[in-house]
């Protein structure tokens, strides 16, 4: 089990070195670039614009750029963002707090509905199964962003009372932080919930009609006890890997999440810096992103391998 | 002893419809048997002809994700079963009418080590403390010939081989002494040789336990030495039934004979001549 877990640590590396380059072309290869988004429409002349590229090391050929970021990022500086003139760190850590709880949040939402709907829809089948199952096509059919718009809509409308718009720090108020979290979390767990409810139930169906369901009902079981330790728990390994792996769409979603509910997390922070051309700081944010993911699916194997005896990685 | 034992399962006129589509489908055609307390009586009968069904109609069981109705009566030491609330149903099954599966690589939980999986039944059933079961269960282990017994429970199903998982279940289907225990093929998924070594464990339980014994198979040759009486099943009726040898030695029905002639060696080995 150690073994495997180092072997899938030591995988992500090399994984990680390709997201960098690609991190790295991809912002060069964007029309434009910091300088000229910065200038914005304002007549610059070109001896100034080529001062500033020079300030900022971009009139270096692109690979030496990309030596120098990678040297400082492997010793875990990310460089100074163009913009503020701020290091990269020092702004990414909070807003990464800020996304991450937003992202957990909704991943538990996310757990928590499609766990039930699922497991209603294969345990109670007919009309239950009928209604989950119009509304996870229905959800799916709606991209998060329009669910997060109708949502700030509604309330903007009807609720105009209840500020929305209002993120509340969570060292100020953990409570209120939660509270403000809430509506973003949910429009930005919807689609994640289909996903995780359509497999939940798919699971859940395909044991049921496994014999040892029939054995344990010949024990004369009580439903809860075959429920839980026959059902659930042969159907949680494959919910757990999917649920997992959405992980990466949700911290995609957060982007146009938090951008739509002004909240100052990393997405917000990464739309800015896409449209001021803000090379570090983006460069960090897929950096950051990327390593969180494979993170992720480390753990995910490792709770798989928890879950279910027969899975051993040695 | 005077006569006949009274019965110990007693069955009238039992069908049972699967529900589909709305269009019934009828599989078991109102048979009617019995099996006398400590009786072992064998069920033979091509695939399909509806022994599972007629099994499971007696735990009330209903394969998982179809509608089956039950019609006729099942009394079972003097009370019917299909009037039985399911709770009360819940009761009946694993205590005193237990049942051994036909595929024992599916029949147990993988996910759940092997002893817990004998200790949830006699903790439901016995009302003992979880690790007052283990104790059991251990013993139940070692009854069914798993070495290591107090080891071997705490490993999984994957862990163990066909025959050893058969004895599992077998230790499981036994763990509350039932009056009654059910196989449904439990050797068919077996090689021969270790066929041979369950179908002497069931014998010997039996025994033991003074159980009886409803054995399903749709092979002459396991009935043979196992059971005193037969029912032959074909399509959703009986059609014959009688003591062993008699059927052995002059089977009235077509089928019957069929089913013999299918089993070429069984006169020879049964009584060389
Ligand atoms: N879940 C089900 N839904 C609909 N029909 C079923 C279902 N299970 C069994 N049947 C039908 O009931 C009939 C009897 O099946 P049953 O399983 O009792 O046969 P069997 O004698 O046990 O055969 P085998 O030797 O293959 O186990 C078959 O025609 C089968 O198609
Ligand atoms: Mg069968």
């Amino acid at each position: 089990m150690l073994r495997m877990i180092l072997v899938r640590l030591a995988l992500t590396v090399p994984i990680l070195f390709g997201v960098s380059i690609i991190a790295f072309g991809l912002m060069r290869a964007l029309p434009g670039d910091f300088v000229l988004a910065a200038a914005g429409t304002t007549a610059v002349s070109d001896e100034v614009l080529a001062v500033t590229r020079r300030n900022l090391g971009l009139d270096r050929p692109i690979w030496e750029q990309y030596g120098i970021w990678l040297g400082n990022a492997l010793a875990g500086d990310l460089g100074t963002s163009f913009a503020t003139k701020k290091s990269v760190v020092s702004e990414l850590l909070p807003r990464l707090a800020v996304t991450a709880e937003l992202t957990l949040m909704a991943g538990l939402l996310a757990m928590l509905m499609g766990a039930t709907t699922g497991l209603a829809s294969a345990r109670l089948r007919g009309r239950t199964d009928w209604v989950v199952r119009g509304l996870n096509s229905l959800l799916l059919a709606v991209p998060n962003f329009v669910v997060a718009t109708l949502i700030v809509l509604l309330f903007g409308l009807y609720f105009p009372t209840i500020g929305i718009f209002n993120y509340v720090p969570f060292a100020r108020d953990p409570l209120g932080n939660i509270g403000s979290l809430l509506l973003p979390a949910l429009s930005l767990a919807l689609t994640v919930s289909v996903t995780v409810s359509e497999n939940t139930r798919a699971a859940v169906l395909e044991v049921s009609s496994q014999d040892y369901v029939m054995v344990a009902r010949a024990k004369g079981l009580l439903a809860r006890t075959i429920l839980g330790n026959y059902l659930v728990k042969n159907a949680l390994t494959p919910v757990i890997t999917v649920t997992g792996l959405q992980l990466a769409a949700l911290l995609g979603g957060s982007i146009l999440i938090e951008t739509i509910f002004t909240i100052p997390g990393m997405g917000q922070y990464l739309f800015d810096s896409v449209s001021r051309r803000d090379y570090p700081v983006i460069q960090a944010i897929v950096l950051v992103s990327s390593t969180i993911v494979l993170l992720m699916n480390v753990l995910v194997d490792i709770a798989y391998a928890r879950v279910d005896a027969r899975v051993s990685y040695d | 002893m005077t006569g006949k034992p009274a019965s110990l399962l007693e069955v009238r006129d039992l069908t049972a419809t699967f529900h589909r589509d709305g269009a019934p489908s009828r599989v078991v055609n109102g048979i009617s048997f019995d099996i006398a307390p400590g009786e072992a009586v064998g069920f033979v009968g091509e695939s399909g002809s509806g022994k599972s069904v007629t099994a499971r109609a007696v735990m009330r069981l209903a394969p998982e994700g179809s509608s089956i109705e039950w019609g006729g009566r099942i009394r079972f030491q003097g009370q019917e079963l299909l009037s039985l609330t399911e709770r009360e149903m819940r009761d009946v099954r694993g205590r005193r009418i237990a049942m051994v599966f036909q595929d024992p690589m599916a029949s147990l939980n993988p996910v759940m080590s092997v002893g817990a999986q004998i200790d949830d039944m006699l903790v439901r059933h016995t009302g003992v403390s979880t690790r007052a079961a283990r104790k059991r269960t251990v013993e139940l282990l070692g009854l069914v010939g798993i070495r290591d017994p107090a080891i071997r429970a705490d490993d999984f199903p994957h862990q163990f081989s066909g025959g050893m998982r058969q004895r599992v279940l077998i230790a499981i289907s036994v763990s509350c002494q039932p009056d009654l225990l059910i196989a449904d093929e439990p050797t068919t998924a077996l090689d021969v040789t270790v066929q041979a070594q369950i179908l002497r464990l069931l014998m010997r339980l039996r025994r033991e336990l003074g159980m009886a014994l409803m054995l399903i198979t749709h092979d002459f040759g396991v009935i043979a030495g196992m059971v005193e009486r037969v029912y032959v099943m074909h399509r959703g009726d009986i059609v014959e039934s009688g003591e062993v040898d008699t059927l052995f030695a002059a089977p009235k029905h077509a089928y019957t004979q069929a089913l013999l002639a299918a089993v070429p060696r069984i006169e020879s080995t049964r009584r060389p001549a």
